[in-house]
């Protein structure tokens, strides 16, 4: 009683960093947070009583952190309802402090309005729109409308905890393949959710819908971006549509991976959807894996199939490199490939070599509507086709034909055999928002940060190396569940341009135990919809994720039925 | 609104120990997020300050309507 109050100060100050001793290692900034906050309470006995609970704060959080330790269920159940009574507190302080409260998650039914249903389909689905913040810190900087549809699965009644597909892109719509979608369930009991992510398909805003073509236009114009003055032009285009973007009041800070993953977690809510299962293609594992990290306790299983690598990534050729030399090592393995093709590997070098020499003029489809119906096909621009028919099992058998006829440079074979290649790759290539694309890449990409990095090729110089420094800011990045409890499969394809299969084993080990990985021989980017065998094993795990998976379907690969040399 | 965990502690009447768990676990979930501020005045440290994320929040009110709702519900019944 007789101590005075310097002492009890310095007490306190003991214990305070005793706590910042025994708070375990990860959270140190918690520590010195409580440290801190002493010397901002005037009053001793007051300070002394806060690192006393400091210390009790900092013994919490150590035996929390220890697995299976006993006391561990009984102070959870104690932290949710104080956790409860904080949050409430917080929320009421929020709205005291004058902010606009938030819109509330709904689901505005519509009519449906989408290509190819069939009258079959069309009792299955339900369409509408959910509105989000367009800025989840800042509820009142207005809201974004994203198209929804829910396909009911063809058994009634559903299963519960449907399926989320999340696709790729970044900037691919998705709604608008709600009919294709209901025809191949991913776990045919169960619901299937399409969101168009914000600024793709139907979801606002709109961002200059035109860069696509703009970006193609520019790119065949000027043989495939190789040139440096390609280059600068192809940046100017995107600069241009940002420049575009700002005016229109768009911010373009609201794009990004982390926000992506708030938009679904808001449309679940508003479909008032408990948990779900959610299925990741391609850049849709990025939003996946952030999802599961952000709200693990929402998500009953996830697939992520064919993986987006996460940054630091290797430059896109080097990947494409190595898809291609896989496909050419299979050629040789192969009867019919390596008789009408002997060394396919050199025939593609000197192919390049040629048409670096002299590019050579392509009659195309009329659809594609350029000069004369010509392209002039560069060694860059064969590059990036071939690139993208490694996406594509059905494209494999035509693969070795489309370089013979290249090398060989006969020009109705030219026609017959690429024309229609070239013009289904610019029907693709069309459909992805470029400026969504660009406006999610450059807020999660820091390497895109950069101009053109040493060794850049051509495939390179197609990507938004330039473009996202002049852009928008770095936001937060995306993420991965690292030890996540929620059960994931990661399903990876051979001659896969986009992801090697040895970078999706190395995220599944990022994750840990809770995740099974499968390589699937044959196939490129994209499994489930290539492999009926990724198909099976992906719905065999969402519908039971505990059990033994069986994968003996990929020893079971069909070889590939190449077209043998043209005559 | 940043708030500082002292003033939390006065207004939800957590003592430090209950507290800042709380403040952990919820940052942990992605419903709070917090931020250092620079000093009050020279000579004083810099401060940790929290709120909650857009998503603390809508869960927060999630389980203010329930709450009322389970209210209303046990004076009809």
């Amino acid at each position: 009683m007789n101590a005075s109050p310097s002492r009890f100060r310095r007490l306190a100050v003991t214990l305070a960093r005793h706590a910042a001793r025994v708070l375990p290692g990860a959270p140190s900034s918690w520590a010195q947070a409580m440290r801190h906050e002493l010397d901002y309470i005037a009053d001793d006995s007051a300070a002394l009583r806060w690192a006393f609970g400091c210390m009790l704060a900092s013994y919490k959080a150590r035996f929390v952190h220890r697995p299976r330790f006993s006391l561990r269920a009984a102070w959870r159940q104690v932290a949710t309802s104080g956790a409860l009574m904080l949050l409430i507190g917080l929320a009421l302080q929020e709205h005291a402090g004058g902010q606009t409260e938030p819109p509330r998650p709904a689901f505005d039914e519509t009519t449906c309005d989408l290509p190819g249903v069939s009258p079959e389909i069309s009792p299955r689905l339900r369409c509408g729109t959910v509105s989000v913040p367009r800025n989840y810190d800042r509820p009142d900087a207005g809201r974004f409308r994203l198209a929804v549809v829910v396909i009911k699965s063809e058994q009634q009644p559903s299963w519960p905890e449907p399926v989320v597909y999340i696709s790729g892109g970044p900037g691919q719509p998705l709604t608008v393949y709600a009919a294709h979608q209901a025809r191949a369930p991913y776990a045919p009991r169960r619901d299937l959710i399409l969101v168009d992510q914000r600024g793709t398909g139907k979801s606002e805003p709109s961002l200059c819908p035109d860069l696509g073509s703009k970006l193609l236009e520019a790119a065949l114009a000027f043989a495939a971006s190789a040139t440096e003055e390609a280059f600068a032009t192809r940046q100017a285009t995107y600069l241009a549509c940002r420049d575009q973007a700002i005016g229109r009041g768009l911010d373009l800070r609201d794009f990004g991976t982390r926000v992506t993953a708030e938009d679904l977690e808001w449309v679940r809510k508003a479909l008032q959807i408990e948990r779900w299962n959610v299925y990741g293609e391609s850049y849709g594992t990025t939003v996946a894996m952030t999802l599961a990290a952000l709200h693990p306790d929402t998500v009953r299983t996830v697939v992520l199939d064919s993986i987006y690598p996460p940054d630091p990534v290797p430059l896109w050729s080097t990947i494409v490199n190595d898809a291609r030399d896989a496909f050419f090592a299979s050629c040789v393995r192969d009867n019919v490939c390596s008789t009408s093709y002997p060394d396919l590997a050199e025939t593609y070098r000197e192919t390049l070599a040629r048409l670096d020499q002299k590019p050579l003029l392509v009659t195309v489809p009329p659809q594609m509507r350029q000069p004369d119906d010509r392209v002039m096909l560069t060694a860059s621009l064969f590059e990036a086709v071939v690139a993208n028919l490694l996406y594509y099992p059905t494209a494999y058998p035509n693969l070795p034909r489309v370089i013979q006829v290249v090398h060989d440079g006969e020009p109705q074979g030219l026609g017959q055999v690429l024309g229609p290649v070239l013009a289904a790759q610019l029907a693709a290539a069309a459909i992805q928002n470029r400026a969504t694309n660009a406006a999610v890449e450059c807020r999660d990409r820091p390497h895109y940060r950069q101009d053109l990095p040493a060794g850049a090729h051509g495939l390179d110089r197609r990507q938004l190396y330039g473009v996202c420094a002049r852009w928008s800011d770095l936001g937060p990045s995306p993420l991965i569940p690292v030890g996540t409890r929620v059960p994931i499969l990661v399903l990876a394809g051979q001659f896969d341009p986009v992801a090697r299969p040895a970078s999706s084993r190395h995220v599944a080990d990022l994750i840990g135990s809770s995740t099974r990985f499968v390589e699937f021989p044959l196939v490129g980017h994209n499994v489930r919809q290539l492999s009926p065998c990724g198909a099976k094993i992906a719905a065999d795990f969402i519908d039971h994720p505990a059990q033994e998976l069986d994968t003996s379907c990929t020893d079971r690969a069909a070889p590939i039925p190449f077209l043998p040399k043209r005559q | 609104m940043w708030r500082h965990g002292y003033d939390l502690s006065k207004e939800t009447a957590l003592k430090s120990g209950t507290l800042y768990p709380l403040l952990m676990r919820l940052s942990e979930q992605g419903l709070l997020e917090s931020r250092w501020q620079e000093p009050e005045r020279s000579g004083l440290p810099p401060r940790h300050v929290y709120r909650l994320t857009a998503t603390g929040l809508a869960l927060a009110r999630d389980q203010e309507l329930e709450a009322v709702a389970a209210e209303r519900a046990g004076a009809l019944a």
